[in-house]
C-alpha cells in the first residue's frame, strides 16, 4: 500500500473525492460497530416516530469515516493526530456521503487537511484533520 | 427518550416542550439559576468512570474497519487501535444500567426539564496523544466545561453544553481527549430564517401543503406571529377589545388603529370534531379540529396533535405548538397540556 | 307589509337522480317548464327570475331557453343553502311591488354528478376576499367540509344540552321513513332504524353517514304571483303568509364559532321571529314544517331557535316519533334531503305548497299553514305558506 511521505504534501493539493453509499446495512453496521445501540440508528420505525425521515449515522462514525477518508489517501504511514468536526445535517440511509479535501497548512511536522463530508441535504460534517507523515526516505 | 449519556451521541431530534416551560432569556431567573448549576457542574472537575470492560482487541478494531471501509493495514499491523476508535471503548453498549454518573447528566436533565428539550450536537473534536495500545482497558473521564446561552438559534432558543473527556491507559497517561458541545433548544418551528444548518427535517423539501390560507394587510401580523412561535390576537389600540378572527375596524368603538397582544398559548377545547371522511388534501385522517377556548377570552380553530383522537374531550388543557407543513408554511396547532 | 301579497302558484321539477346525464341547463329550463305547466302559466308571461348566487344558470340564459321574452326583475340571493326561501322572498317582493308579475324561482344542479359540495375544495380559503379570510381560519387545517362544520356545532350541542347521537339519529330515522313513501324520493322504500343510523360509518364524529343528507342531481323551480292573480290560475295557490331573511350577530359561512353561544342557530332565529311577526302565527298555528335536513343535528337546533320548543329541549320533542308522519308536528312529510334529494332545500318549498294544496303522497291532515326553513348555519330565509 502506498504511502505518502513529507516531501510529496503540498499546501493546496485537493484529496480525491470518496463517496459512499449509506445504505442501511452501512448505517446499522457502523452504529453497531461503534457499539453505539441508540434505536435511531439502526429502527427505522423510531427514527422516523421521532421526526428524522430514515436511521442515520451516528457520530462515532463520522468521525471514523473522516479518519479513513484521510488515511486512505495519505496511506498507512501517517499518524492521526486530531480531528475536529462541526456537525451539520443528518446523514440518512439512502443517501450519499462525499468527502471532498485539501491540505490547507503545515505546522513543524503536523499537516492540516480540511474536510468537508456532504449528503444531499448539505454538509454533514466538516473540519480538520491534522496528521504527520512519514520522513521521506 | 431517555438524555444520551455523555458520550454517546446525541440524537438531533426534538420533542415537545413542557407547556410550564418557565421564562428564559437573558437575566432571566432561569437562566441565572442554569448558570449557577453548569457554574457548579464545572467546580466537580473530572470525574472518573471505570476502565472499559472490553480491553482494546483486535476482533473489535476488525469488526470496525470492515464497517468503516477502512482498509488501512497499519493498525493490526502495529497492535494499536485506529484513533478515530477511541470512544468505541467505553460505550455503555445495551448494558445501560451500568450507566456512569457523569457532571454532565444533571445539567442536561435541568435543561430539559425546563423546556429545553430538543437537543443537537454541534462539535466533536479529539486528539490522540498516543494509539491505544493490544490488550489495554481504558478509563474515560469527563469533566463539564460550561453552558453558554441563551443564544437565539434557528432552531429555537438554545443553549450550548459542553463537556470534555479524556480517555487514560494502563500507565494512567493521557492517551486521547475529547471535546463534544451540543445544542439544547426550546423546539420552535422555525420562522422563515434561511435554513439553518442544524435543522434536520428543514432541509428534507416537503411537498407544498395545499390548504393555504389566504392573507392581507388586515390578517398579515397573525400569520408573521405564527411563523415566530407567537399566536397574536388583535387588540384594538382605541378601546383595548380583544378579537379573533381579526379585522380592519373595531366592531367596538370604529377604531382602525390596531395592534395585538401575544396569547398565552393556553386554551380550553370549547368544540371539536374528528374528520375521518371524505379525505382531505394533504392531511391523513382521522385528524382532530377544535375551537379554543383562549384566557384571554377569544376563540381559535386549530387542530389537537399528540393526542389519540379518542382522548380529547370538551374542557381538555391545551398548549400552542407551531407545524411546518411544508417549507413556507407554518399552523398554529394544539397539544395536550401535560398536569 | 309583505304578508298575503304574493303566492306560490307552481311548482315543477325534475326527477332527482345521482347522474342526471344532462346540462345543468337544461335541468333548469325542464323544471321551470314544469312549474309554467303546472301554474297554467306560458313562459311568455314570465317577467322574473331569482335564483341562487351559487346556481351556474344565469337568469337570461334559463330565459332563452324556455322562450320567455323581456325580463324586468332579476336577483339572486346569496349564502349556500340559506337562499332557498329567499328566492321566494325576493320573487314575493317584485309582484307585491310590482317589479314584475309572474316571477320564476329555481335551483338547477348536478350536485351528486358534477361539483359536490360535500368533497373538500383547497380553492375555499385561497382569495383574499371576506369569505376567502373567514374561510382562511378553517380551511388550513382541515375544517373544510360541510359535515365538519356542522359537526362542530353537534358536538358542543351535546355537550351543553346532553343530547346523543340517538337523539340525532331519530331524525335520519323520521325522514327516511317519510321518503320510503315518497315515489319520487331517492330513498323510495328505503327506511332505516335508529340502530342502522348508530351502526354507520363516521363522517366526521360525531356525525354518523346517516346524519347527512344525500347528495344529489335535479332541479326545482316555483312561479310567484300576486295573491290575487293566483287565485284565478289552475292550482290552488299557496299564499306566502310571511317571508324573512336572518342573519345573526358575528355570522359567518357554517363557522360561527366566535360568538357568544354555539348550542343555537341565531339567525333561524332572526328569521323565526320575523315569520311570527308578519304572519301573526304562533306555532301552534302549524300543522306541519319542512325543516332544512342538510345534516340532523341542525333540526333540533331549528325546533327551538323556531319555538316549537325550548332551548335543549328537542331531543325530548323527538322522542316517540315527535317529528313523524303521525306525530306532534311532522317535519319533511316528502322525507326532507335526507330522504327525498338535495336540491338545496328548494324540493322542500315545493313539497310545502303540496301540502297546502292537498296533494302530498304522504299528506297530513288539516294543513293550513307550513312554515319552510332554508340552510342553516348559514345567513338564511324561512316562509309561513297558507291556504287560501
Amino acid at each position: 500500500m502506498r504511502t505518502l511521505t513529507e516531501d510529496q504534501v503540498e499546501i493546496g493539493s485537493v484529496l480525491p473525492e470518496l463517496s459512499i453509499d449509506l445504505t442501511p446495512t452501512v448505517v446499522v453496521s457502523t452504529a453497531l460497530a461503534t457499539m453505539d445501540f441508540t434505536p435511531v440508528h439502526h429502527d427505522v420505525g423510531i427514527a422516523r416516530a421521532q421526526g428524522s425521515k430514515d436511521i442515520f449515522l451516528n457520530i462515532l462514525t463520522t468521525m471514523g469515516l473522516v479518519e479513513r477518508y484521510v488515511t486512505d489517501w495519505a496511506g498507512p504511514g501517517a499518524v492521526i493526530r486530531r480531528i475536529n468536526v462541526k456537525l451539520g445535517v443528518p446523514a440518512y440511509a439512502g443517501d450519499r456521503l462525499s468527502f471532498n479535501g485539501t491540505i490547507v497548512s503545515r505546522e513543524a511536522a503536523e499537516f492540516t487537511v480540511e474536510v468537508r463530508g456532504k449528503v444531499s441535504l448539505g454538509d454533514h460534517a466538516t473540519g480538520t484533520i491534522t496528521l504527520t507523515f512519514p520522513e521521506a526516505s | 427518550m431517555t438524555e444520551p449519556a455523555p458520550m454517546t451521541e446525541p440524537a438531533p431530534m426534538t420533542e415537545p416542550a413542557p407547556t410550564t416551560a418557565p421564562a428564559a432569556g437573558p437575566g432571566s431567573a432561569l437562566d441565572r439559576e442554569l448558570h449557577e448549576l453548569a457554574d457548579k457542574q464545572v467546580a466537580l472537575g473530572e470525574m472518573r468512570g471505570s476502565p472499559s470492560v472490553n480491553p482494546v482487541n483486535e476482533p473489535m478494531i476488525r469488526h470496525w474497519l470492515d464497517a468503516m471501509g477502512d482498509t488501512n493495514p497499519a493498525y493490526l499491523d502495529q497492535g494499536v487501535a485506529p484513533p478515530a476508535m477511541i470512544q468505541v471503548w467505553t460505550m455503555p453498549g445495551l448494558r445501560r444500567d451500568v450507566k456512569e454518573r457523569s457532571p454532565v447528566d444533571d445539567m442536561i436533565a435541568r435543561l430539559t426539564d425546563t423546556g429545553f428539550t430538543g437537543v443537537v450536537a454541534t462539535n466533536c473534536e479529539q486528539t490522540y496523544h498516543r494509539p491505544a495500545r493490544l490488550g489495554e482497558r481504558l478509563t474515560p473521564a469527563t469533566r463539564f466545561s460550561g453552558l453558554v446561552g441563551p443564544k437565539q438559534t434557528a432552531l429555537g432558543e438554545g443553549y450550548f453544553a459542553t463537556w470534555n473527556v479524556t480517555w487514560y491507559g494502563d500507565g494512567d497517561d493521557p492517551v486521547a481527549e475529547m471535546m463534544f458541545r451540543i445544542l439544547k433548544f426550546r423546539p420552535r418551528q422555525r420562522a422563515s430564517e434561511k435554513a439553518p444548518e442544524k435543522a434536520p427535517e428543514r432541509q428534507e423539501p416537503k411537498q407544498p401543503y395545499p390548504l393555504r390560507p389566504a392573507v392581507n394587510e388586515d390578517t398579515a401580523f397573525f400569520w408573521e406571529g405564527v411563523r415566530k412561535g407567537e399566536l397574536r390576537i388583535q387588540r384594538c389600540s382605541d378601546c383595548g377589545e380583544l378579537r379573533h378572527p381579526p379585522g380592519p375596524v373595531c366592531p367596538s368603538c370604529r377604531s382602525a388603529n390596531r395592534t395585538h397582544i401575544v396569547s398565552s398559548g393556553e386554551g380550553v377545547v370549547y368544540s371539536y370534531v374528528v374528520h375521518h371522511h371524505p379525505p382531505v388534501p394533504g392531511r391523513e385522517t382521522p385528524f382532530v379540529v377544535a375551537v379554543v377556548e383562549l384566557p384571554e377570552g377569544v376563540r381559535i380553530v386549530g387542530n389537537i396533535v399528540d393526542c389519540p383522537t379518542d382522548a380529547v374531550g370538551i374542557g381538555m388543557s391545551l398548549r400552542a405548538t407551531y407545524r411546518a407543513m411544508d417549507d413556507e408554511l407554518i399552523l398554529p396547532m394544539w397539544a395536550p397540556r401535560e398536569t | 307589509m309583505l304578508k298575503s301579497h304574493a303566492a306560490i302558484s307552481g311548482i315543477g321539477a325534475t326527477e332527482f337522480s345521482k347522474k342526471s346525464g344532462r346540462s345543468e341547463l337544461r335541468l333548469a329550463a325542464e323544471a321551470v317548464f314544469a312549474a309554467l305547466d303546472d301554474a297554467g302559466l306560458a313562459p311568455a308571461d314570465v317577467d322574473g327570475m331569482v335564483t341562487f348566487t351559487q346556481d351556474t344558470n344565469q337568469e337570461i340564459a334559463v330565459a332563452r331557453e324556455i322562450g320567455a321574452g323581456e325580463l324586468t326583475y332579476f336577483s339572486r340571493v346569496d349564502y349556500g343553502g340559506g337562499a332557498a326561501c329567499g328566492t321566494v322572498a325576493q320573487a314575493a317582493m317584485a309582484v307585491a311591488t310590482g317589479m314584475a308579475t309572474t316571477v320564476v324561482c329555481y335551483r338547477a344542479f348536478n350536485e351528486r354528478s358534477g361539483r359536490r359540495f360535500g368533497q373538500p375544495d383547497a380553492r375555499l380559503g385561497g382569495q383574499p376576499t371576506s369569505q376567502g379570510l373567514e374561510m382562511s381560519w378553517h380551511v388550513p387545517f382541515g375544517l373544510m367540509t360541510p359535515a365538519s362544520w356542522v359537526a362542530m356545532f353537534a358536538q358542543r350541542y351535546m355537550h351543553t344540552y346532553g343530547a346523543t347521537s340517538e337523539d340525532f339519529g331519530r331524525v335520519a330515522v323520521a325522514m327516511r321513513r317519510h321518503a320510503a313513501t315518497n315515489p319520487a324520493a331517492w330513498f323510495h322504500g328505503k327506511p332505516i332504524t335508529l340502530e342502522e343510523h348508530q351502526a354507520s360509518r363516521w363522517i366526521v364524529e360525531p356525525l354518523h353517514l346517516l346524519d347527512c343528507c344525500q347528495e344529489s342531481d335535479g332541479a326545482v323551480a316555483l312561479v310567484v304571483t300576486t295573491a290575487e292573480r293566483a287565485r284565478d290560475l289552475r292550482r290552488s295557490p299557496a299564499v306566502i303568509t310571511a317571508a324573512a331573511q336572518g342573519s345573526g350577530t358575528g355570522q359567518m359561512m357554517m363557522t360561527s364559532y366566535y360568538r357568544d353561544d354555539m348550542s343555537g342557530l341565531p339567525e333561524m332565529g332572526v328569521v323565526g321571529r320575523r315569520l311570527w311577526e308578519m304572519s301573526g302565527l304562533s306555532p301552534s298555528d302549524i300543522q306541519t314544517a319542512i325543516l332544512y335536513d342538510h345534516f340532523t343535528p341542525f333540526v333540533l337546533a331549528q325546533l327551538e331557535e323556531l319555538g316549537f320548543c325550548g332551548h335543549g329541549e328537542a331531543p325530548d320533542y323527538l322522542r316517540d316519533g315527535g317529528i313523524e308522519i303521525d306525530g306532534r308536528l311532522p317535519v319533511n312529510p316528502n322525507g326532507g334531503q335526507l330522504g327525498e334529494a338535495y336540491i338545496h332545500g328548494m324540493n322542500g318549498i315545493a313539497e310545502a305548497v303540496r301540502q297546502i294544496r292537498g296533494t302530498s303522497v304522504n299528506q297530513v291532515p288539516g294543513v293550513r299553514n307550513v312554515l319552510v326553513t332554508a340552510g342553516t348555519g348559514v345567513p338564511t330565509s324561512g316562509l309561513i305558506l297558507s291556504t287560501g
